[in-house]
């Protein structure tokens, strides 16, 4: 909402300080998003009165003048004092009042006032000319004003030439500060004073009467609450006068011609949205009158706006229809709230006027512009709700004002029709209430004088009772509780005059949920890990799963937005992946090879059916290149599957998960890894997650360089595979014996086999076995066979072992291991 | 053997003791005197052929001999030692400003970070986290919000919209029942719904909304809402609880203003300011020069919400607020472009 101070001022009276007046409006609740100036500003150039007029003493065509310019120049004890300037122009004598330029002013053309010496002669200032301020060519001498001028004024405030524009923010709460009167009244009651119109409408001519040219029905009043009709005749289309079209080009409009721009200026005005037909274009019925019928558009119904633009309606839009035209249900002149149509519009040769002042349905409206994407000053008004109780008297002044500068007369009285007038709420104020909530002792007096400076009526108010009633005034449709009112009171009173406090309570804990532990934990983990945690889009393009390789589950659906932003972002992610896929490639086109990142996330499905989507939280990781850059003291340690594979082992051993297990998955399984680097992880019977090389050329299809080794799990999974802590086993008494032992097998027996064989072969007796070495050369072990070297370790909790015993046992498990892969000992 | 021969043995000793120059000389030397076969150990074995007379005098000397030798030996083993250690320690001597050896650690998202650090201002003073689903229904988005049918935030231009597979079509074409959440404030629905009162609460999340990225808008961003619901509740507890995080977070010098706005939520609302940490109020380019930075908006919960959720408002009172935590970053890091906190760049991501 554009405000103009210079019309603003003629309403109410505004604060002369604008910095102090915008911090007011900001902390009162109308937030001032900008402020702008118009026109020339002429700072520090000020109306002032030649007290002395003597001749420069080395100049014949100079004078010297003192300048009394009021309190913008002050001696040293503090009181005005004229100003030594000398002046070139004959045409001024003493007692004239000019216009004086203070050092520092800038004119318009660009001269700055400096202290000066002329011909030996202190000058300390500038009478200025027309030409020199930048407002006519007359150059002939100085400026001399009216003998009224009020000296010490700022120029710009006498001569009014420019003007200061507020963009203010208006809450959609309140639609009455959708006008210059809303915005005078806001400001009244800010500074406890009193406002008006400003402008008064000469009486109009009359002629005839309103409800001989036009009759008026509503079909629903739940679409409209109000429709008032009044005729303007015998109107000269033409342009607007300069105060007019400088006033509605400050609020943001376009001049277009006097009748339109009335329109346009009342609503602005007022905050009442008014359209005029050419009446003349409406069909009459058979005693003249055109009628005028609110009703629901058709479905799939055409109409042309003013702005030639041919719209397709649903009965949601409200139309306004002239009855009497040919087709039997009337035809539709303009498209209710929004926007009138080309047919019935106000042309050059417009000579008679039906001007409506309606009150539509919010939601129709809103609905109506939302839909056909079509916003306008009225629809952003109706859109907030407008005042059905007057809808007439600014009807009345909007006729007044075409008819000053239209001329034409206006038809006596209104066509109005108002179904249900509305019904205004009474509400309790409990003071004792008020200031529970508010946490605030606000005095019953300053509570009563906001209310009423906020156009409320009050009863009972001055009696020392807990509660009084509160009338609202109409024009504040957002006052219907009684909370309501404790906000005005508070904003009024001051937000910053609450005493602050903590709630108390002494039983509250800020506690935290198993899965938040859990989960806070496993970042904490991949961190130390050295992962480095991202967030990555949660939107994803169609076709991000086939560029992956990877298959929407059976019967699932990707979650598809209605109004994406672009087609790369169209529908929600069923994978981190490719999220973390362009991360990798963004780094790697940066220079930066090194990628180690995990994102912790939620993904989405839905099904045939469902409303909700079903969101899953992931956690996703991907590495590539190296750990570390070369250093003097240690190589690059290039990352490879184990690399990921061990961040899932660590992860799993902080989250006591015992019964991890990576299974080999083959291409048709998953094809978005390389074959032959691709495990299921499993706890239990429970599916963690897969973890892998990404496939070249699912990598390549998101620009990202191979390897990359990735991983994915649910995060559910996890946390319901996961233990609190793992049971405490003693440590060890007696001393272990370690045995070492190398096996060759076929190259495709795998290591978790020949532990499992190993394990269950040894018994409680066996207290460890681990891989420490694995080679293939074909040279030496023959073709397709490598050598698996395990260490095992011995012990028994009770008694030190006999070598007896473990090379009984040894040998037990070697016959086994040999006897379940096929391998031999390798000696 | 005489014990004048012993003195010269001993002499001998002595003199390969002093000269020895390592602990390994020094041990062979030991062993060549003392040892089983050494010098002075063969004359003890010698003993035997000793004539009886000379026996006692030859053994005081040779014991004497050994007993010094032993001292020799390990007042020269300790100087050895002493000199090999010191000769150890230079040899190993490094250059400490090397850097060390690299352990990779990594680093958390400067989004988590500073949500974390809110989540632990407010865990302290009581209040718990929820989560709650970013695909949400209208009903708990705006309706169970206070937000009136028709108003302008469920414009599709704003809010994000899904096909609702349940097959229920919307009243505004392009628009539908559910949507991406733009708040986290639904999740405090379901726990009003669903919990026990008293209520203070938290709820963290991802949020969207219909804004191009460009560098200071993202379409996906981070929110934090929270919400209180007790007996007693006022504005003043409000500000209080606001000015403690304000403090908390941002630096106990910094101020803060609360601007009366309006959210259909909440009733009376607020917006509140922190003072500008770059020109610590007088106005400034960062802060637009106004001296104050927005960060969060705020309210009593509205009497409507609590009618959704059958709360009694004439028992229960309460407040809410919430944020954006991008808005938070871009304030205390001054980032220059909110895109870069999506684009999983390494060289960003590892300052924090």
């Amino acid at each position: 909402m554009k405000v103009s101070l210079k019309w603003l001022q003629t309403m109410v009276e505004v604060p002369k300080d604008l910095d102090a007046f915008v911090e007011k409006l900001d902390l009162t609740g109308t937030a001032v998003d900008s402020v702008h100036y118009t026109g020339a500003r002429f700072e520090d150039i000020f109306v002032g009165q030649i007290l002395v007029k003597e001749q420069h003493p080395n100049a014949d065509s100079l004078w010297v003048t003192s300048v009394d310019v009021g309190e913008n120049n002050l001696g040293e004890d503090g009181k005005p004092k004229p100003l030594q300037i000398v002046c070139g122009a004959q045409n001024f004598a003493q007692g004239d009042k000019v216009v004086v330029a203070l050092e520092g002013a800038e004119l318009p053309g660009g001269i700055k006032i400096k202290k000066t010496k002329l011909r030996g002669v202190e000058s300390r200032g500038m009478n200025c000319s027309n030409r020199e301020l930048g407002l006519g060519t007359d150059h002939e001498g100085i400026m001399v004003l009216p003998a009224d001028a009020p000296v010490g004024i700022a120029f710009s405030d006498y001569a009014a030439t420019g003007d200061t524009i507020l963009d203010l923010e208006i809450t959609t709460n309140r639609p009455d500060c959708m006008s210059m009167l809303g915005v005078a009244r806001e400001v009244a009651a800010i500074y406890t004073t009193s406002y008006d119109l400003g402008r008064a409408m000469p009486e109009p001519p009359t002629q005839g009467k309103a409800e001989d040219f036009v009759r008026v029905s509503i079909d629903e009043s739940t679409r409209c609450a109000r429709y008032t009709a009044r005729i303007i005749k015998g109107i000269t289309v033409g342009p607007s006068p300069e105060w007019l079209a400088e006033r509605i080009t400050a609020a943001g409009a376009r001049p277009i011609n006097n009748i339109v721009d009335a329109t346009n200026y009342i609503m602005f005005e007022t905050g009442q949205p008014l359209h005029a037909f050419d009446l003349d274009t409406l069909a009459k019925d058979a005693e003249g009158k055109a009628s005028i019928i609110v009703r629901a558009a058709g479905q799939g119904e055409k109409f042309t706006t003013l702005d030639e633009v041919e719209r397709t309606l649903s009965t949601d839009a409200t139309v306004i229809v002239d009855g009497n035209a040919a087709s039997g249900t009337g035809a539709s002149i303009a498209l209710a709230g929004v926007m009138g149509g080309l047919e019935s519009e106000v042309t050059d040769k417009t000579v008679n006027i039906l001007l409506e002042s309606a009150s539509f349905n919010q939601g129709h409206t809103s609905r109506t512009s939302r839909n056909l994407k079509l916003l306008s000053e009225s629809s952003s008004r109706f859109d907030k709700g407008v005042d059905d109780a007057t809808c007439d008297e600014f009807s009345a002044r909007a006729a007044a004002l075409m008819a000053e500068i239209a001329g034409g007369t206006v038809a006596e009285g209104v066509v109005d029709c108002y179904p249900v007038p509305r019904k205004l709420p009474a509400l309790t104020l409990n003071l004792t209430k008020l200031r529970e909530i508010l946490g605030a002792d606000i005095p019953r007096s300053i509570v009563v004088n906001i209310l009423r400076h906020l156009g409320c009526t009050l009863e009972s108010a001055e009696e020392d009772m807990e509660s009084f009633r509160v009338h609202p005034p109409t024009y504040r449709p957002d006052l219907e509780r009684e909370i309501d009112l404790y906000e005005e009171i508070l904003r009024l009173w001051g937000m910053d005059r609450v005493e602050s406090k903590l709630p108390g309570g002494a039983e509250r804990i800020g506690s935290r949920t198993r899965e938040q532990v859990l989960t806070d934990k496993i970042g904490a983990t991949l961190r130390a890990l050295g992962l480095n945690e991202t967030m990555t889009y949660a939107f994803a393009s169609a076709e991000d799963m086939r560029l992956l390789g990877m298959q929407i589950p059976e019967g699932a659906e990707a979650v598809e937005l209605i109004n994406p932003i672009n087609t790369e972002q169209s529908q929600m992610r069923m994978t981190i992946i490719p999220g973390l896929l362009r991360s990798v490639a963004f780094n790697q086109s940066h220079g930066v090879p090194n990628v180690q990142l995990y994102e912790l996330g939620a993904v989405f499905t839905t099904s045939e059916g469902r409303k909700q989507p079903k969101e899953k939280p992931l956690l996703a990781g991907v590495l590539a290149g190296s750990w570390n850059r070369q250093a003097w003291n240690e190589p690059a340690r290039t990352l490879d599957f184990f690399d990921a594979k061990g961040v899932i082992e660590s992860l799993a051993r902080e989250l006591c998960i015992a019964d991890l297990r990576f299974v080999a998955l083959d291409e048709a399984d998953a094809p978005w890894l390389a074959n032959g680097q691709a495990a299921l992880i499993r706890s239990g019977s429970a599916v963690i997650g897969w973890m892998g090389a990404i496939h070249p050329r699912a990598a390549e299809a998101f620009e990202a360089g191979s390897p990359v080794f990735a991983f994915e799990l649910e995060v559910k999974a996890l946390l319901g595979a996961a233990k609190e802590a793992r049971e405490f086993v003693p440590v060890p008494v007696y001393p272990a014996v370690e045995l070492d032992l190398a096996l060759v097998v076929d190259a495709d027996v795998t290591a978790e086999t020949l532990l499992r064989v190993a394990r269950s072969g040894g018994g409680a007796l066996l207290s460890e076995v681990h891989i420490f070495d694995v080679f293939a050369d074909a040279n030496k072990l023959g073709e397709g066979k490598k050598s698996v070297a395990l260490s095992f370790t011995y012990r028994s909790p009770d008694r030190t072992l006999t070598s007896e015993e473990v090379e009984k046992l040894h040998s037990r498990i070697v016959r086994k291991l040999e006897g379940a892969t096929g391998g031999t000992v390798r000696s | 053997m005489q014990t004048i021969e012993i003195e010269a043995l001993q002499e001998t000793a002595l003199q390969s003791i002093a000269a020895a120059s390592s602990s390994k000389e020094l041990e062979q030397v030991r062993i060549a005197v003392l040892g089983k076969k050494g010098s002075l150990t063969q004359v003890l074995r010698s003993m035997g052929s000793v004539p009886q007379e000379e026996r006692a005098s030859l053994g005081a000397s040779v014991n004497t001999a050994r007993v010094q030798l032993e001292e020799a030996l390990e007042l020269r083993a300790s100087e050895l030692k002493a000199l090999e250690q010191s000769a150890a320690i230079k040899a190993e001597s490094v250059d400490v400003t090397l850097p060390g050896r690299s352990q990779p650690i990594g680093s958390e998202h400067l989004i988590s970070r500073l949500t974390r650090e809110i989540v632990e201002v407010f865990r302290g003073i009581g209040y718990r986290v929820v989560e709650g689903p970013e695909v949400e229904t209208e009903y708990y988005n705006f309706t169970a919000l206070n937000a009136p049918a028709d108003h302008p935030s469920r414009s599709q231009q704003d809010t994000f919209y899904v096909h609702d597979r349940s097959g229920t079509e919307s009243r505004v074409f392009g628009e539908s029942e559910v949507l991406l959440r733009p708040q986290t404030s639904p999740a405090q629905v379901r726990v009003m719904e669903n919990d026990e009162l008293p209520i203070y609460i938290l709820a963290p999340g991802r949020v969207y909304r219909r804004d191009t990225a460009d560098p200071s808008h993202l379409p996906q961003f981070t929110q934090i809402e929270g919400l209180v619901v007790d007996k007693g509740i006022s504005f003043a507890h409000l500000k209080g609880t606001l000015e403690y995080f304000c403090k908390e977070i941002f630096g106990p010098e910094r101020k803060t203003r609360f601007r009366p706005h309006f959210f259909p939520f909440t009733e009376p609302s607020a917006e509140v300011d922190v003072s500008c940490g770059i020109c610590g109020g007088s106005g400034c380019r960062f802060c637009g020069g106004t001296g104050w930075l927005e960060i969060l908006g705020c309210g009593m919960v509205d009497p409507n919400v609590f009618g959704f959720v059958d709360i009694n408002p004439e028992e229960y009172s309460g407040f809410a607020f919430g944020m954006g935590v991008e808005r938070i970053a871009c304030l205390k890091y001054d980032v220059p472009d909110l895109r870069m906190l999506l684009e999983g760049d390494m060289r960003f991501l590892r300052q924090f």
